[in-house]
């Protein structure tokens, strides 16, 4: 691949103005990852784009006209780990070390660090755990774990759909106790976390002091456990936790999103243990009660809100607690952003997104996507200077479209089909309003793709 | 005085929060940056057509350590939306600032529901483009901060001729002013026009 791009580079250095040449050409590099693909990496995103809009197809004809066959061009930015400062957006951070990490003669250490910092969410305590009919269950039993960690139900195993309270309930029985023993050993992590100790210990031959660790919390709580699935070794080291935990009267919570019975891809053995002691669930919240968790996490954000706006977020929120909270926030941001006063109105503005799913904008892309696929063209053709009446009239139908579908103006129509003029755009508005009078078939192929964008 | 100007470019400035024109998008600016501070709602998810800022933004926020900035959160593949879910979990247990950004509101990507739950329960902007006059202002005050003259014409003709991103078209802008102004010639719409089609095909 170096040296058909090589071949390429000189074939361009004599086709192209020496400036363009150097602004554009000379900084790529080609990589020799790509098998019948051609990987070019520009240095920014910048060139990168400039690349693509106008030299990428005359690369890939040269390349094919070199290798004799089909090659394809890829653009590509430099890996991330190449890159200097500043950090890249793509990915967060590696998840801190876990105490379980630590050497062994650390672990001392780690342990008194579990001890103080129990990786809790302080919020979420039961006071804050807006009680209903369908936690009803589920809170009394969390209450009553948190009095006697250890020897009522153990383990309390609590499941329920997405963003019904279960981490909320799991983390409450942790502070509750913190609250009580501060000298608990309390364990509060997701079981994606448990996964990369158990590998982490695996990599650095360090299971003594993972098992330490894990053998040695009074109070283990995990999230999710259905991210075990099909985890051998993981499902393996806790299984050994597990029982080392429940014989030493220890207290385990676990939370998934189904029923013990039901998960796919976990060891019967741990299955059966999960239903030792007791399992409840979690349901979506009924209308009363999502009004008095609309209520209760405005007063939490030291809001007002009055009884009819909450009813209104309510009755049109229904799936989940989390979907509620985020409706909430969004509501209380928008009236405070506009400096408006919250009234029902202004609610039904804020969530216009999430009360009329398939009512959304009409996208400038969207209209040329399905024109071209409609009239079996490329994207590209639209923004391209071709003028022949194949090409010419989609993209006249694409921009009447835009003019009737969306609010952008004549310029900026303009500037989405290839920075064409607004008076080319205004054109071919005319011509599509005088044709379809005429023409019976172009009227309906124009109706065709109204109703398809609307959806 | 002949030839014609040599424009030599270099990349537009890395995103930053100052050199983001909001245009209509001042409260969604206004939520990233109270939480990359550590003020008010933390988790923040933007929305928005390719070219309305969103990868300006998520960027901008990345350059605070700490911050989790997860953009194209439509292209995650399945790893990727675990560690996704990770990150907003491990930001939230920390009271650091999660900003996030995709191609649609949160309930309709086709994400994992505990990811996509997540996106939805923080504050949701939609980024709206710059509009053609938001971008004309743009590149007028761009110019004015750099004491450039700038003929309606030419300005005309750079927001025709580009790219629609603003980024670039403030880079060629730049590249404009310090050429003309090395060569101490006044920037007419033929002297631009030469220039920018030197650049390459339109």
């Amino acid at each position: 691949m170096q040296s058909l791009w090589h071949a390429c580079l000189t074939r361009l250095e004599k086709e192209l103005p020496p400036q363009q040449f150097n602004t554009w050409i000379r900084p790529l590099s080609a990589d020799v990852r790509g098998a019948g693909t051609l990987r070019l990496v520009a240095p920014n995103r910048f060139v990168l784009q400039w690349v693509k809009d106008r030299f990428l197809r005359r690369i890939e004809t040269l390349a094919t006209e070199q290798s004799g066959t089909p090659v394809r061009v890829a653009l590509a930015l430099p890996d991330v780990s190449d890159l200097p400062e500043p950090a890249p957006p793509a990915s967060p951070q590696p998840p801190p070390a876990a105490p379980a990490a630590a050497p062994a003669a650390k672990a001392p250490a780690a342990e008194r660090r579990a001890g103080e910092r129990p990786s809790l969410i302080t919020e979420f305590t039961f006071d804050s755990f807006v009680p209903g009919k369908a936690n009803q269950l589920a809170r009394a039993a969390a209450m009553q774990v948190a009095e006697n960690p250890g020897t009522s139900y153990n383990p309390l195993f609590v499941y329920g759909g997405v963003g019904l309270g279960k981490t909320h309930l799991i983390h409450a029985v942790g502070n509750s106790v913190m609250a009580r023993q501060p000298n608990a050993r309390v364990r509060y992590l997701h079981a994606a976390q448990y996964i990369s100790d158990v590998v982490r210990a695996y990599q650095q031959k360090s299971f003594d002091a993972f098992k330490r660790y894990y053998h040695s919390l009074d109070i283990l709580l995990i999230d999710d456990i259905q991210f075990f699935t099909g985890k051998d070794r993981t499902q393996e080291e806790f299984f050994y936790a597990f029982n080392a935990l429940i014989e030493a009267h220890k207290q385990i919570i676990i939370t998934c999103d189904t029923y013990p019975r039901d998960i796919v891809g976990i060891d019967d053995r741990l299955k059966t243990r999960f239903s030792w002691g007791l399992t409840v669930a979690l349901e979506p919240p009924e209308q009363e009660m999502r009004v008095a968790i609309v209520l209760r996490k405005a007063e939490a954000l030291g809001e007002r809100l009055d009884e009819d706006v909450a009813f209104f977020i309510a009755k049109h929120i229904r799936s989940n607690v989390r979907e509620l909270e985020g409706a909430l926030k969004n509501v209380l941001a928008f009236a405070r952003f506009g400096g408006r006063e919250l009234t029902v109105e202004v609610a039904k503005e804020a969530l216009k997104d999430l009360l009329s799913l398939h009512n959304r904008q009409i996208s400038i892309e969207n209209i040329q996507k399905t024109v071209a696929e409609f009239y079996k063209i490329k994207v590209a053709d639209l923004h391209s200077k071709k003028r022949n009446r194949n090409i010419a009239r989609p993209r006249q139908m694409a921009m009447a479209l835009a003019k009737e579908l969306t609010e952008m103006s004549l310029p900026d129509i303009g500037d989405a089909f290839g920075n064409r003029d607004h008076t080319t755009v205004l054109h071919a508005c005319r011509t599509i309003a005088a044709l379809r009078t005429k023409n019976t078939d172009l009227n309906r192929d124009f109706h065709v793709l109204e109703q398809t964008l609307k959806g | 005085m002949t030839g014609q100007l040599i424009l030599e470019l270099s990349p537009p400035a890395p995103p930053t929060f100052e050199n983001f024109v909001a245009g209509a998008n001042g409260a969604a600016v206004a939520a990233v940056r109270a939480a990359v501070r550590g003020e008010g709602e933390r988790a923040i998810y933007l929305w928005g057509d390719a070219g309305c800022g969103r990868s300006h933004l998520v960027a901008a926020a990345a350059r605070t350590p700490g911050v989790a900035a997860i953009d194209d959160v439509h292209r995650l593949d399945a790893a990727g939306q675990i560690e996704a879910f990770d990150a907003f979990n491990r930001a939230r247990a920390a009271g650091t600032a999660f900003v996030a950004a995709g191609d649609a509101p949160p309930a309709q990507l086709a994400v994992r529901a505990d990811l996509r739950t997540r996106l939805g329960s923080g504050l949701v902007f939609q980024l709206r483009p710059l509009d053609h006059a938001a971008k004309r202002a743009a590149l007028r005050a761009h110019a004015a901060s750099r004491g450039m003259a700038l003929p309606d014409e030419v300005l005309d003709y750079l927001l025709r001729r580009l790219p629609r991103d603003l980024g670039t078209q403030l880079a060629v802008l730049e590249a404009l002013d310090r050429s003309s102004l090395a060569e101490q010639r006044a920037l007419t719409l033929p002297l631009a026009r030469a220039a920018i089609e030197a650049l390459g095909p339109a």
